[in-house]
């Protein structure tokens, strides 16, 4: 593991390419067989930027693989040029999240000129994924995923567009837009109903779609409730609808009590993750307002 | 009237007292003495009963102000004489501790081995109850890793579909190819055939002229 050795090798690995790079800019060189010196000179480039992450420098790693990048498109192989933005994208993600950013930003456009809607979309998720956790800008995270279900849609992947949807609908509902989270909701779950492998989770939506319901209007709430209830029998037998039934009367008799009370049952029995426990919060506050109102 | 009606409350008192040692006394005995005992109680409880039936009219007598003490009291005296007569009923059907241990030989820690006994039954029950639920979690989080298992087959279900049609129309890609290069394979062999044709006529031409330019001398 002589990580410096690769360091010096990985540089000149890099002097070469760029000396090479300049010999076929040269009239002679462009005229002397030019595109073969820059194939090598890509190549070349390839390899240092290999050998950086062998010597996990991934700042020169990720520069080594974008001159790459753009020689191929000099050379108009896209889809060589592609897959080096992309490894440049991967590298800089350990280093500078921006920069990563803009890499897996060109390589989209070049797949989305080149009609690969899928590989776009993966690569949406991706920087939707640095968004989250990285740079966390929640809207533009949100954008890239909905970008990305849009491609899966247009790709007839409904399972990957579903999956895309979901996280779109976590976020925006913690953001308050809780009618497109509704939507959203409803729409996974009426599909998840008629498929066999699915049906188990569609209890799972419904349930998120009657939450965010709730936080919305509690009227509302019992209506959406009857309208599952009629559409997926076996929603009716889960523990959820039943959670689900017990906080609007609680919330009807405006008793904090009787909600906290099974809130708690229900966590005995499975854990609420980190969104449920918000949801679940928000709308235990608007009753403690509406009390705090009548008194 | 009062004075009467606390006459009463003593006389209750004292019979009571005696039916309650009699009605102890009862299953320890057997046979003759038991009947006669049996029969005295019998007496005894007739005449609290009448006794009951003159304080109740005393207390109806009795003007409004002082009837509630008086009555609160007649309701305790009832509630003794029913639990007298059930302990009496029971003895009489009781089978007596000594009697059975003398027939099973057992010592006179039985009803307490019995209670050890009821008590860890019921530390049985609790921690059965205990497993029953920490099963039902069990069930709960393993139908939960159940549905993501099925979302992630259902994608990689789709996934396996795209890239089979992929790969065939691959497939197809690389047969009309090959059927592109077979025609080119064919018409640099016709080029070539036909430049090596050309290069004959060429020569043979060339081969004549001189031949005829020679021959014209």
């Amino acid at each position: 593991m002589d990580n410096s050795g690769k360091e010096k090798e990985a540089s000149a690995l890099m002097a070469e390419a760029e000396k090479k790079l300049k010999s076929s800019q040269s009239f002679f060189g462009a005229l002397f067989g030019g595109s073969s010196k820059m194939e090598e000179a890509c190549d070349l480039y390839a390899r240092a930027a290999n050998m950086y992450k062998m010597a996990k420098n991934w700042c020169a790693a990720g520069n080594a693989f974008s001159q790459a990048a753009r020689l191929h498109l000099q050379l108009q192989s896209k889809h060589d040029a592609a897959t080096n933005f992309i490894d440049a994208g991967n590298a800089f993600k350990k280093a500078d999240p921006q920069e990563a950013i803009n890499c897996l930003n060109r390589a989209i456009e070049i797949y989305t000129d080149m009609g690969r809607f899928t590989i776009a979309a993966k690569h949406h998720i991706s920087i939707a994924e640095i968004f989250e956790t990285e740079l966390v800008d929640i809207d533009k995270a949100i954008a890239h995923y909905e970008q990305a279900a849009d491609y899966y849609k247009g790709e007839e992947s409904t399972s990957s567009a579903n999956k895309c949807l979901l996280k779109v609908a976590t976020y925006v509902a913690q953001l308050e837009q809780y009618q497109k989270a509704i939507e959203i909701y409803e729409q996974v779950g009426t599909n998840a109903m008629d498929s066999t492998l699915l049906k188990y989770s569609a209890k799972d939506y419904f349930f998120k779609a009657a939450l965010c319901h709730f936080c919305v209007d509690m009227l509302n709430a019992k209506l959406a409730l009857q309208k599952y209830e009629e559409m997926f029998p076996a929603f009716s037998d889960s523990r959820e609808c039943k959670l689900v039934k017990k906080l609007l009367d609680a919330y009807e008799e405006q008793n904090v009590d009787v909600y906290t009370d099974a809130v708690k049952e229900y966590d005995t029995v499975s854990r609420l993750d980190q969104w449920l426990t918000t949801m679940l919060l928000r709308i235990k506050k608007t009753i403690q307002e509406d009390e705090s109102d009548l008194r | 009237m009062s004075s009467n009606f606390e006459a009463y409350e003593q006389d209750f008192g004292t019979l009571t007292a005696e039916i309650t040692n009699k009605i102890g006394r009862i299953p320890k005995l057997g046979g003759e003495e038991k009947t006669q005992l049996v029969l005295n109680v019998d007496k005894q409880l007739e005449e609290v009963r009448e006794l009951m039936e003159q304080m109740d009219l005393e207390v109806r007598e009795l003007p409004i102000q002082s009837r509630g003490m008086y009555q609160s009291r007649l309701k305790s005296y009832k509630g003794e004489m029913e639990k007298l007569e059930k302990d009496f009923k029971r003895s009489r059907i009781a089978y007596s501790d000594e009697v059975r241990n003398e027939l099973l030989g057992e010592d006179a820690g039985s009803s307490e081995s019995q209670r050890a006994h009821l008590l860890d039954n019921t530390e049985k029950l609790e921690r059965s109850s205990r497993r029953l639920e920490a099963g039902y979690q069990i069930a709960v989080e393993t139908e939960q890793v159940g549905q993501e298992i099925l979302a992630n087959l259902h994608t990689d279900r789709e996934k396996i579909q795209r890239s089979r049609d992929r790969l065939r129309e691959t497939d197809a890609n690389l047969g009309k190819s090959s059927r592109i290069l077979t025609g080119m394979l064919r018409r640099i062999i016709q080029n070539r055939v036909l430049v090596f044709v050309l290069g004959a006529i060429i020569l043979i031409t060339i081969i004549l002229a001189i031949y005829f330019n020679v021959r014209g001398r």
